[in-house]
């Protein structure tokens, strides 16, 4: 996401290689329920929308009313996420911590570990790119699936971050607002520093913390994956 | 790697670790140059968490963890769970290490960079990974009672009521695999399978099958399909056809012609449903068609053509599929080169019109001195407008279905390619084909006229050479071309060649006018040298002249 450091800097900073929008479209109509989760370039102009969507239609042969319905879904997300951009953020290292789990077709992903929001060498993309080639995972949906999951992590992080920042301001407008930002801008997601990099600790965990990082991929037969579907479809109704 | 001072006496255990030698700065207690440039973030001192403390640990950790087995590949996320720390910086740390062979020097390397994974994984990535399934496989459905179907069994089937590959299932219970059934049981029969028996008439499937592409169990021959006994609850456009050729595993990497055939036909009834195309493409899965037909050379005029056209050839197209002649096969060539280039043909009226002429002619409704010429100057015309590639892609097709013909047909192929290639050698292009065109018709009203009252049968043979002739057309102006873009290339060759030589000319003329005046310029200062010589020895003359006028007897130099 577009986040300009400072007012000096005039290149945008983004905190991820790329800034790409996680997008979530989950549309129901008609007793025809349509769920995906992908990326999009906000640099894109506005008309794109419109023809993903009916893209998007045809190729699914969903029936015409889905497409105003997409191509809405897409602009609220996208405004939404304009609308953070230009905040101010402070640019200092804020590691927090990342958890996946999601199902993809077959593939169950479970996995934690750590990401640093502010590098802006980071890449989903090339995250998921790897851990699919290391654990060997075929399917070819499930490494945009996790850049996806990722993305959506950080975003409601940044937005959360950002949106503590708007209220603290508005709080404590004068009284050494700043201050209080930044320190509070540790919240609850990112971790200590000072605990983690302590100088005499080491960065190497202990070996029985390793199962807790350690991704776990599982593939599943078709009965359990229809039975995962159900349970989802009941609990989001 | 490491040599503690031992007694020399007794042998040292030596652990040899191979690195490149371009990476022989590597100190284990130190951190180099290289590093510190590569990996700026950890010496920059710009956050508590980067210090080069901190990196040498990683660092160490990650080169020991190759180390303990050093043929095995040390994959990132087995050392990111170790470590703590923004797995975008550590991943950055692991392929600094990468690059400079510190790990996986030794490793059995992957097969791609993980840019483009094939559906085919080396070996080696595979073994490193167990993958467990539960339950039965796809595709394996176990039946409890063997009365439902015979099921195929070779002899040695221990596991009795577990199901081998494509077992016909008409009920649809199945019991799971007993866990205790080894491998070979179930798979060793998937690979023997001999034969399929249908699930709604219970013979044997000795064609082809088509399978219930939902279940993946359910076979039925084609004579039911043909019937429509597709069995409960099962629709036709649930089947897909598989051929009998045990080849359901393969990847369709490769594409035999045939193949290639149908899948463009499909292409063309079903436009861009990938589902019926694969299905009337056996063994080849949907994503493979997709991927084969973009590799195609106008596999991408074929997808938007397709779509364009998809409303009107079908019923052209269906009544003709239904022949296996190899002039149908023909027509669909010729129909199909007509498609790519209507990708680029304006009026789409005319491409219309071609696809409905084989039909036409060949119930013999149509005119067909009409239909001949209009075919023809349509090809002709598309050729024309259409690049070189193109026409060579849509003709080698051509060629290549002619050529299973017998030879006396090929004759008279060549006969019109000689005729055209002759014909090459006036200078402007469209006056070619439009000739070929007027011989083409001539010749083929010749041919209507023959056999105007003849059976079917004899139909197929002036049907044959016109296409024939309209195929040659095509090549022939695709030649012509490709043989003017050449003259021209060998034009603009010449023109660039003379402007070199000349300009080596002109720098030769000036080399030499430059040495000329310098020559000039030379005799110059030779000529006032001589003067100034010769002014000298004059004043010499004269002073001695003085001297001996005035008597000076002794000569004192």
């Amino acid at each position: 996401m577009k986040l300009p450091a400072t007012s000096s800097s005039k290149a945008p900073v983004k905190p991820t290689a790329d800034n790409l929008v996680p997008i979530r479209l989950d549309i129901e109509t008609e007793g025809q329920r349509y769920k995906d989760a992908f990326t999009w370039n906000p640099s894109d102009p506005d008309s794109e929308v419109v023809v993903f969507a009916k893209r998007t239609v045809r190729d699914l042969k969903l029936p015409p009313q889905f497409i105003t319905q997409i191509a809405q879904s897409i602009q609220t997300q996208l405004t939404e996420f304009r609308s953070y951009e230009g905040q101010d953020m402070y640019t200092a290292e804020k590691i927090v911590p990342i958890k996946l789990d999601l199902r993809v077709n077959h593939t169950l992903i479970k996995d934690h570990f750590l990401w640093d929001l502010n590098n802006y060498e980071s890449d989903p993309e090339e995250f998921a790119r790897t851990f699919c080639n290391d654990m060997g995972i075929e399917d070819p949906e499930v490494g945009p699936a996790v850049a996806f999951a990722i993305r959506e992590q950080l975003y409601e992080i940044a937005i959360q971050s950002v949106a503590s920042a708007r209220e603290i301001k508005i709080s404590k407008k004068g009284r050494r607002g700043a201050e209080h930002a930044i320190s509070s801008k540790g919240g609850g997601n990112a971790l200590d520093l000072m605990k983690l990099f302590r100088y005499n600790s080491s960065v190497v965990r202990k070996r029985k913390e390793w199962y807790v990082y350690e991704p776990i991929v599982d593939i599943l037969s078709n009965e359990e994956v229809d039975a995962l579907e159900a349970r989802e479809d009941r609990n989001t109704r | 790697m490491e040599m503690p001072q031992y007694d020399p006496n007794t042998k040292p255990e030596f652990e040899l670790y191979t690195i490149p030698s371009h990476s022989s700065w590597f100190r284990w207690d130190d951190i180099h140059e290289t590093e510190r440039t590569a990996l700026k973030e950890f010496f920059d001192g710009s956050s508590i968490s980067r210090t080069p403390k901190i990196y040498k640990e990683y660092r160490d950790f990650m080169i020991n963890k190759y180390r303990e087995e050093p043929s095995r590949r040390l994959t990132f996320t087995q050392v990111r769970k170790s470590l703590v720390g923004d797995v975008s910086l550590l991943h950055k740390v692991f392929r600094f290490l990468d690059e400079w062979g510190l790990i996986n020097f030794g490793a059995v390397s992957r097969g791609d960079d993980s840019d483009n994974r094939d559906s085919s994984l080396g070996d080696t990535e595979l073994k490193n990974q167990v993958k467990i399934e539960e339950g039965a496989p796809n595709g394996v459905r176990v039946v409890a009672l063997p009365n439902s179907l015979k099921p195929i069994s070779v002899p040695n089937s221990g596991a009795d009521g577990s199901g081998n590959g494509k077992v016909a299932v008409a009920g649809e219970t199945g019991v799971k695999l007993p866990p205790l059934a080894s491998y070979s049981d179930v798979f060793g029969d998937l690979v023997k399978l001999k034969g399929f028996k249908c699930g709604s008439c219970g013979e044997q499937c000795n064609s082809g099958c088509y399978e219930y592409s939902k279940q993946g169990s359910f076979v039925i021959c084609e004579k039911c399909f043909k019937n429509g006994n597709y069995g409960e609850d099962k629709s036709k456009d649930d089947f897909r056809f598989s051929d009998l050729g045990g080849n359901s595993l393969t990847h369709g990497a490769t594409w035999t012609e045939a193949e290639t055939l149908l899948l463009l036909e499909s292409v063309m009834r079903h436009g861009d449903n990938w589902e019926l195309v694969a299905q009337n493409v056996p063994t080849k899965s949907k994503l493979d068609c997709i991927s084969k037909l973009i590799e195609l050379p106008f596999g991408e005029f074929m997808m938007g053509s397709a779509h364009e056209m998809n409303s009107c050839p079908t019923g052209s197209l269906n009544s003709l599929k239904e022949g296996q002649s190899a002039s149908s096969e023909n027509q669909n060539d010729v129909k199909m080169e007509d498609q790519v280039h209507d990708q680029m043909n304006e009026s789409k009226q005319n491409g219309d019109a071609a696809t409905e002429e084989p039909p036409a002619k060949r119930k013999r409704i149509a005119p067909l001195s009409d239909g001949g010429s209009t075919l023809i100057k349509q090809v002709a015309h598309i050729s024309t407008m259409v690049g070189p590639h193109v026409t060579a892609a849509a003709a080698e097709a051509a060629v290549a279905a002619l050529c299973n013909e017998s030879s006396c047909p090929r004759e008279i192929f060549d006969g019109d390619e000689d005729y055209l290639a002759n014909g090459l050698s006036s200078p402007t292009m469209v006056s070619d084909p439009e000739r070929a065109l007027q011989v083409d018709a001539s010749k083929m009203e010749e041919n209507q006229s023959e056999t105007q009252d003849a059976s079917s049968e004899k139909n197929d043979v002036p049907l044959n050479l016109r296409i024939r002739t309209a195929t040659a057309t095509a090549l022939g102006a695709a030649a012509a071309n490709a043989k003017l873009l050449a003259d021209q290339e060998d034009r603009e060759i010449e023109h660039l060649v003379a402007i070199i030589i000349e300009t080596q000319m002109k720098k030769l003329h000036s080399k030499i006018n430059y040495f000329d005046d310098l020559e000039l310029i030379m005799e110059k200062e030779y000529n006032e040298m001589m003067q100034l010589k010769e002014c000298l020895v004059e004043e010499r003359i004269d002073v001695l002249e003085r001297a001996l006028k005035t008597g000076v007897s002794k000569w004192r130099s």
